[in-house]
């Protein structure tokens, strides 16, 4: 039997370069496998850009003010033309933001590098002013489109991502990154949410697995989607899932991969192997 | 569920908690008097010893287990299972944290696990140490160590599920190995 991990898998390890700053875990790229399946799965620029007008339905997801319209106005859509996966969320990032929102940037002293709707979400959500935020502060923040505050895990996945001084607290730098890599999200999450209910049903789910290079069983997907779906709405996964799923599907198909070195689809591992994998990517 | 596998939990004979002692606490931590006790509620009762709040995660997890129809979580009777869950962890992380600091070390860690029938090496105390130790330490606190506890009796026992002749290797598909990792076997 001969198994297809996706359509152009382009052998092993070395391609994955975690991005600078990146947890050791595996490279936060939004959008799954893509660099590594094969570039069909990177999502087209153009697609960002028509989504969610401002006032529209999306604008509450992430953020309390700020990134409403994000997408509409092509402000994260243009980076991910040329091909890139949505991912590496440092690389690429920097200079052409800061051109684009030069003009509309508040007269302050922003820092280089620092977004300034990021800026001024960050000042929302320090609540106690201290410059710096902390994983309660970041869950206070972030809400899904049915209003329900961001599961733990997520939370805590990202805030590890990007609490780079692994110190508890990130400051704004850290933040902004924060910020990019949820817009990215947002962006993915709305491309796939066809019919704009704003939560991601089992047949989209099915699609949006399936786009980034995923070859999954529907059961599998349909377990997955139940699994992560809230338990009084079974069915729809909201962002923060949304995020995990994709996140751990990306890691421990890498795990997978490292191990299935003649490419069978098929491994056989030890039981602390086993472990290591699991909870060494999983968390 | 997890909980009901006994054989790794900790085998503690206390007496059972007194009705009117728990319906007490029951009280008072059912903040919004719904009947049931939330993840939030829970977690606000809490305390890992450490002045940092309890995981989230970890009550997360707790209330899962006892949560038998899915409602988000815990009635009165469900909670006394949760009263002695948790009670009975403390037990066993005060045996191991000697000097009543709240954390145990990777030697600590790793005599509790044995205790319980794991046979781990050296270098998968670091990897747990590393995801388990929240607070950036080099120590494991109370919440986290029952985390880690979960976690491990959980991959442990959908790996037993596979290892079907018991030699400690399993071989699985693509999709059996998510599965396994996803819990959702």
């Amino acid at each position: 039997m001969s198994f297809h991990y996706g359509q152009s898998y382009s052998g092993g390890g070395p391609q994955h370069h975690p991005p600078p700053g990146a947890p050791r875990w595996g490279s936060p790229t939004p959008g799954g496998p893509a660099g590594q399946y094969g570039g069909a799965t990177a999502p087209p620029a153009g697609n960002y850009g028509r989504g969610a007008a401002p006032g529209s339905p999306y604008g509450s997801y992430g953020a309390q003010g700020g990134g409403a319209g994000q997408y509409g106005q092509g402000g994260g859509g243009a980076q991910y033309g040329g091909g890139q996966a949505p991912g590496a969320p440092y690389g690429g990032y920097g200079q052409p933001q800061r051109a684009a929102y030069g003009q509309q940037a508040p007269a302050g002293n922003l820092p280089p590098g620092v977004h300034p709707e990021a800026q001024q979400w960050f000042n929302t959500v320090d609540t106690d002013r201290s410059g710096y935020i902390n994983q309660k502060e970041l869950k206070q923040a972030l809400l899904n489109s049915n209003s329900t505050p961001f599961n733990d895990e997520t939370c805590q996945m990202m805030f590890n991502m990007f609490d780079t001084s692994r110190s508890g607290r990130m400051d704004q730098f850290g933040f902004s990154a924060l910020w990019m890599y949820l817009q990215q999200w947002k962006g993915l999450f709305q491309q796939f949410d066809r019919d704009r209910s704003g939560s991601i049903s089992g047949t989209e789910m099915h699609q949006a697995l399936s786009q980034m290079g995923y070859n999954l069983s529907p059961q599998f997907i349909q377990k997955l989607v139940g699994r992560f779906s809230p338990h009084n709405q079974q069915g729809a996964v909201y962002l923060d899932r949304f995020i995990q799923v994709c996140s751990q599907l990306q890691t421990m198909t890498h795990a997978f991969r490292e191990r299935d070195t003649g490419m069978t689809g098929n491994v056989r591992m030890n039981y602390e192997d086993f472990l290591a994998g699991a909870i060494g990517r999983l968390m | 569920m997890a909980y009901q596998n006994q054989y790794r939990q900790p085998q503690y004979n206390n007496a059972p908690a007194d009705q009117g002692f728990l319906w007490n606490i029951f009280q008072r931590v059912d903040k919004d008097r719904s009947g049931a006790i939330s993840d939030t509620e829970l977690q606000q009762a809490l305390s890992n010893g450490t002045w940092t709040p309890f995981n989230p995660v970890t009550v997360r997890s707790i209330i899962a287990m006892f949560d038998r129809d899915n409602k988000g979580g815990v009635n009165f009777n469900e909670f006394a299972g949760v009263w002695k869950y948790i009670t009975d962890w403390q037990n066993i992380f005060r045996t191991y944290d000697r000097d009543n600091s709240g954390f145990i070390d990777k030697t600590e860690l790793k005599q509790a696990l044995t205790g319980f029938g794991y046979r781990l090496s050296d270098q998968f105390y670091n990897t747990l140490i590393e995801k388990f130790d929240r607070q950036r330490k080099g120590q494991v606190a109370f919440d986290d160590f029952i985390q880690c506890c979960i976690v491990l009796q959980r991959l442990t026992d959908v790996f037993r599920r596979y290892d079907t002749d018991q030699d400690g290797w399993i071989q699985v598909s693509y999709e059996q190995y998510l599965s396994m990792v996803f819990n959702i076997v």
